[in-house]
């Protein structure tokens, strides 16, 4: 073992700091670990749903399997939530019908939900309702609101907010988890020696660390390193938060424009920010221009100026609504199969479901992946094109480092 | 026609036709990446992270288009 991971080291990028705990490095470890915990994440998660998606029984025996109606208790949580909210923000969306207003023909099971007070609740059908109104796994929250309110929605006023906000606590969640996991994995890192090796997790986390850093470096050239805080955080942030749609009992707050949203909006003015310290304020206003370089060029200047302006407006826009709707397209899939899953158990009555969405759970691991992975990559792209020497290197050093950069999963 | 009943049968076609129109621009786009990778592999680091963004780019339209059904599909 240790004469083959010596071997392997000369491969690698000669810049890299020497691979920490390259002399005890079992790299096969981590990446066994991480399976095995993949694995185990699969075999709850198809438990999970099963037990909780919520009137998973009787109402489904009435229904048949219609998947399209796989959560009716839902429905009516989503209402008492819209009209307990009700005076919160009236109107913010008059037009919008919360989706509990479309009964599927022919489903008695649907527990009566106050039509009177539907109305009211029409009009308070905040674009967090909406955003509920498909079909998606249970969460923590979720349960513990419907748990505590009930069908009238008496639910403590903590909880209520906390169901409301629930993306913004899985996303601090998913924040929190990962200054754990480093905080815990740098514990005994030695100022002084800070190569050398400590324990299993750091090598692993500077393992994720040293391949993300090749993978920027490769695209922006050596003076990439100081962006690699900024876009190593952002992937891992992201990658998380993506995966929190497969754990039990968690969410995805990708899955609401509103994250996605933030996180555009970081990236857009870092990259402006960015760009107006290394070309200076003359320097970005030319970039912004189009670099004219002749008359030509000049003349343009009234054309291209505008343009690159929407342009530079519809990056955060593309890289919010990407995110948003892959990974809200990856938890409805989720959510729908499951409850497909339940309806073709809910004869038997037994809390329990077939894995129908197991495969979606696979496709969705590759799927958060490569999508966390596609926003940092456009952000690194957006960033090299604020760069003074934009463009120029990132064609010329197709060479032998190239092999180099592929350190980063699933590329 | 209602609005409603016309939504209902444009949603999930407009959204085939985006699927489709992208599935084609994929197609092309990967199978020209593995070409090139087939043809120079030392350089297929670089191809690689092109072809992502690229397959972004071009995936990004069926997710306007994903994105657009969920915006009116209250509305149905």
């Amino acid at each position: 073992m240790r004469g083959r991971v010596l071997h392997e080291r000369p491969e690698t990028h000669e810049n890299r700091a020497p691979c920490a705990g390259s002399r005890r490095a079992r790299r096969q470890r981590p990446a066994c670990a991480l399976l095995l915990l993949c694995l185990a994440l699969l075999a709850v998660v198809w438990i999970g749903p099963a037990v909780l998606l919520p009137g998973a029984h009787g109402e489904r025996a009435a229904t048949g399997s219609q998947p399209a109606s796989a959560n009716p208790p839902a429905h009516a949580t989503r209402e008492a939530h819209a009209s307990q909210s009700a005076p919160a923000n009236p109107g913010a969306h008059p037009t919008q019908e919360p989706h509990a207003s479309q009964p599927a023909p022919g489903t008695p099971g649907k527990p009566a939900p106050s039509h009177a007070g539907h109305a009211a609740a029409g009009h308070a059908a905040d674009e967090h309702g909406a955003h509920e109104a498909h079909p998606e796994l249970p969460n923590l929250i979720g349960v513990l609101y419907r748990a505590v309110a009930g069908e009238e929605g008496a639910a403590p006023g903590w909880l209520v907010a906390l169901h409301h906000f629930e993306d913004l606590f899985f996303a601090l969640l998913a924040a929190g988890l990962l200054i754990l996991i480093v905080r815990l994995a740098i514990r005994r890192m030695n100022p002084r020696d800070p190569v050398a090796p400590q324990g299993r997790l750091q090598t692993a986390v500077e393992l994720l660390f040293g391949g993300f850093r090749d993978f920027v470096l490769g695209i922006l050239g050596p003076e990439g390193a100081r962006y690699v805080p900024f876009l190593g955080t952002l992937f891992l942030y992201i990658w998380c938060m993506n995966l929190f749609g497969l754990v039990p009992l968690m969410k995805s707050p990708t899955a609401v424009l509103n994250t996605t949203g933030a996180l555009a909006v970081c990236v857009f003015g870092y990259v402006q920010w960015t760009g107006m310290r290394r070309l200076g304020p003359l320097g970005y206003l030319r970039h912004l221009a189009g670099d004219p370089q002749d008359l030509v060029g000049w003349i343009l200047v009234p054309l291209m100026l505008p343009l690159h302006i929407i342009s530079e407006f519809a990056k955060p826009v593309s890289l919010a609504l990407r995110l948003f709707g892959n990974i809200l397209g990856e938890d409805v899939l989720l959510g729908v199969f499951a409850g497909l899953g339940v309806a073709a158990l809910a004869f038997s009555g037994l809390p329990a479901g077939l894995p129908l969405h197991l495969p979606f759970i696979l496709l969705a691991l590759l799927m958060s992946t490569v999508q966390a992975l596609v926003f940092t990559l456009l952000s690194t792209i957006y960033i090299m094109q604020v760069l003074p020497h934009d463009a120029s290197h990132a064609s010329e050093e197709v060479g032998p480092q190239a092999a180099a950069e592929e350190g980063t999963p699933a590329a | 026609m209602e609005p409603s009943t016309a939504l209902g049968f444009a949603l999930p076609i407009g959204l085939g036709i985006a699927a489709l129109g992208s599935g084609l621009g994929l197609g092309k786009a990967v199978s020209a990446a593995m070409e090139a990778m087939g043809r120079q592999p030392e350089a297929a680091a670089k191809i690689q992270t092109a072809m992502v963004i690229g397959a972004a780019f071009i995936e990004a339209l069926t997710i306007y288009a994903f994105v657009s059904v969920f915006v009116l599909q209250g509305k149905i």
